[in-house]
């Protein structure tokens, strides 16, 4: 097993790498931005390389620089989580070449998989079913329309180098194209640099099931059965759960055997998973993520594994040392995520920037909190709006459910607006209860609708908050003719902030008097 | 002392007298028996109403606060009985046409319409990109295009004038 390893991300993510590494005896070191450098992984890292600049494009994003601090603290591995620099194959490369051992897929099937039409060809080759739609992604407006046409109304537009659910629309008739195709291409041009567009059929009651894969060196490949990931917005994934309820056992093994074919295709090695649309009993392969991915502690609440660990044992050359057939036994209840996003529900879901100044984490049996989030965080623009991520385990679904409405309860993350209670409504939608939903669910619920109760006690809690707040204001004095550097300093240490502008940024702050 | 309280677009009355360091609380004429206890300064409260407890979690400022109960968020909005007229003698002077402010920070990517257009109602005024999203911002209502107040790749703050509309032409 490795000695020493490096973690080349941030947030929730490096944190959850880290706290496997603790409990395995690896020395986990953190990389970190010029921003971060007050973060919780950096805290909880055995050592922390900085990496200097502000926006991911500086640090985290810097493949020469993530290499360089990896060889510098004496890592032998490194592990890239999500997002950043893990799904780039140039980036794993580069790794190897330096010495080092990658966490992760070979660079050819990162490669494979992150093109949307070579993963296709070479899926369709495999004998794995997929969506209809282009072979080719186009560049211009009347192409696509002319596609569309032929391929059928609804569509879907997706990037071709797209992820993260940028630059992609769905479009349900032909007056709606251009415009859509315009924002989605600059969208893909503006954040991968490629404004090419894919086209493909939207089926009808899709459902986004997804495979967990692990693979060690030695060709043995298992498939940790089902996520159910069909409630999402925009494509961003707002409660995920395992298993599905539309997932029997034989088509576990079906749709399961179909993932590991897809990922031997590629000879695949590490963790990985494979996306399906299930619609009315069919699935269809949709892409292959070759990363660890944000759901995956519900795959491990239900199998009882590590996923972190495993990825660490093949990455050091390790066996799986167990079967299929062992891992399926292993699986017991139901689990559910919720995503904590910095966003505002009743707004739009824009995004919510601020400072955390508010924080209470639930807790009790079976109750995960996933997170890297911290009193006094700030909460900018610079990175993914993910803040936290609420996982509970149950013996079965309607008891999941209820834990997780229970810690959702619990939880209070204040000084930004989150997604929270927007997942509360869902959870208490009776189509969701009942599993009765498909990946529109979330058009057909109003979460911007308020859902008081209390309103009442609010109303009062709320005027005599401001009675006290104008009373602790009073007793500073002349908080109005001070200097600027007393007021600001204030901003910084009071209890209740008076105005602090969300854009404010350290570096902004540095020239001033304190 | 008296103020309007709005809840989640709802209005209230609620009148607060401290006596001897006690607060009364009445709500639209009710009086309520609360127990309102700060935790830690930071806006958690412990708030018992009539017998039943709740783990309350409260921050904002004078106007706009913001409050948790049990997983449920509540907007609020705070006016006492000066600011309340003054209010109301803003939203009269700008009827029919108004400002468009940004809700979020971002970036200008692309302006779609000029000074002097007549848009209609949820038309798309310009782009504006946040967190790598582009967003489409719309007109509140139909009007004629006035003042356009930021320019293409302009970086503006949540809160920024973005475009001016006057009343639409009869």
């Amino acid at each position: 097993m490795f000695r020493r390893i490096l973690i080349a991300n941030r947030g929730e993510i490096a944190l959850r790498i880290i706290r496997t590494c603790r409990e395995m005896g690896v020395e986990p070191v953190a990389v970190y931005s010029d921003v971060d450098r007050k973060s919780l992984h950096v805290r909880m890292a055995h050592s922390a390389v900085a990496l200097g600049g502000s926006t991911p494009r500086e640090s985290y994003l810097d493949a020469a620089k993530v290499i360089a601090a990896a060889k510098a603290s004496g890592a032998e591995a490194i592990h890239p989580g999500y997002g950043f620099l893990s799904e780039r194959a140039y980036f794993a490369r580069a790794v190897v070449e330096a010495g080092l051992v990658w966490i992760g897929p070979p660079a050819d099937a990162i490669e494979t998989m992150g093109d949307k039409i070579i993963a296709r060809r070479t899926m369709q080759a495999a004998g794995v079913p997929v969506v209809p739609g282009l072979v080719d992604p186009i560049e211009d407006v009347e192409r696509a329309v002319a596609d569309a046409e032929r391929i059928g109304f609804p569509i879907m537009l997706k990037a071709s180098a797209g992820g993260g659910g940028k630059g992609i629309r769905i479009v349900r008739n032909a007056k709606d194209l251009p415009g859509a195709f315009r924002t989605a291409s600059g969208e893909a041009q503006a954040a991968f640099g490629d404004g090419r567009m894919y086209i493909e059929r939207y089926l009808d009651e899709p459902r986004h099931i997804e495979v967990q894969l692990l693979f060690d060196k030695h060709g043995n490949g298992v498939h940790y059965g089902e996520r159910e990931c069909s409630i999402q917005r925009r494509h961003q994934k707002l409660i995920e759960e395992a298993p599905s309820v539309v997932i029997d056992d034989a088509l576990r093994v079906r749709i399961g055997e179909i993932a590991v074919r897809a990922g031997a295709a590629v000879g695949y090695q590490n963790a990985g998973t494979v996306e399906f649309l299930y619609s009315k009993g069919e699935v269809f392969f949709l892409e292959m993520n070759t990363r660890l991915q944000v759901e995956h502690p519900v795959t491990e609440m239900v199998y009882g594994v590590d996923l972190v660990r495993e990825q660490l044992r093949v990455a050091a050359g390790e066996k799986l040392g167990y079967t299929q057939a062992e891992v399926l036994a292993r699986k017991r209840g139901w689990s559910m995520e919720v995503r904590i996003n910095a966003e505002d529900p009743f707004n739009g879901f824009v995004p919510s920037t601020g400072v955390i100044g508010n924080l209470r984490a639930p807790g009790g049996p079976w109750v995960r909190l996933d997170a890297a989030l911290y009193r006094g965080m700030e909460v900018s623009l610079n990175y993914d709006p993910m803040l936290a991520k609420l996982i509970v385990w149950g013996p079965d679904r309607t008891a999941a459910i209820e834990r997780m409405k229970r810690a959702l309860a619990e939880l209070n993350v204040g000084g930004v607006r989150t997604s929270a209670p927007a997942a509360l409504t869902v959870l208490e939608d009776e189509r969701f209860v009942r599993g009765d939903f498909d990946t529109h669910f979330l058009n057909t619920v109003d979460l911007a609708a308020p859902r008081g109760g209390e309103d009442d006690l609010v109303a009062a809690s709320a005027a005599i908050y401001r009675h006290l707040l104008a009373r602790r204001r009073a007793l500073v004095t002349g908080a109005s003719t001070r200097a600027a550097w007393s007021a600001r300093s204030r901003a910084r240490h009071s209890a209740y902030p008076p105005h602090v502008p969300a854009t404010s940024t350290p570096s902004a702050e540095k020239g001033l008097p304190r | 002392m008296k103020y309007f309280v709005t809840v989640n677009g709802r209005a209230r009355e609620v009148d607060l007298v401290e006596r001897l360091g006690r607060i009364e609380v009445s709500v639209d004429g009710r009086k309520l028996d609360l127990s309102y206890e700060e935790v830690d300064n930071l806006g958690q409260v412990a708030l018992i109403e009539g017998g039943r407890s709740w783990g309350v979690s409260i921050e904002g400022d004078e106007h706009t606060v913001t409050c948790s109960i049990a997983g449920r968020l509540y907007a609020v909005e705070i006016e006492d009985e000066r600011e309340r007229a003054a209010h109301a003698a803003e939203r009269e002077a700008s009827k029919g046409g108004g400002v468009v402010k940004s809700i979020m920070p971002g970036v200008v990517v692309k302006l779609l319409v000029k000074e002097g257009d007549v848009v209609e109602k949820g038309q798309a005024l310009l782009v504006l990109e946040a967190m790598k999203m582009q967003n489409e911002i719309g007109a509140p209502g139909p009007g004629v295009v006035k003042a356009l107040h930021v320019k293409e790749k302009e970086a503006v703050s949540s809160g920024a004038k973005l475009v001016t509309l006057a009343a639409p032409p009869a």
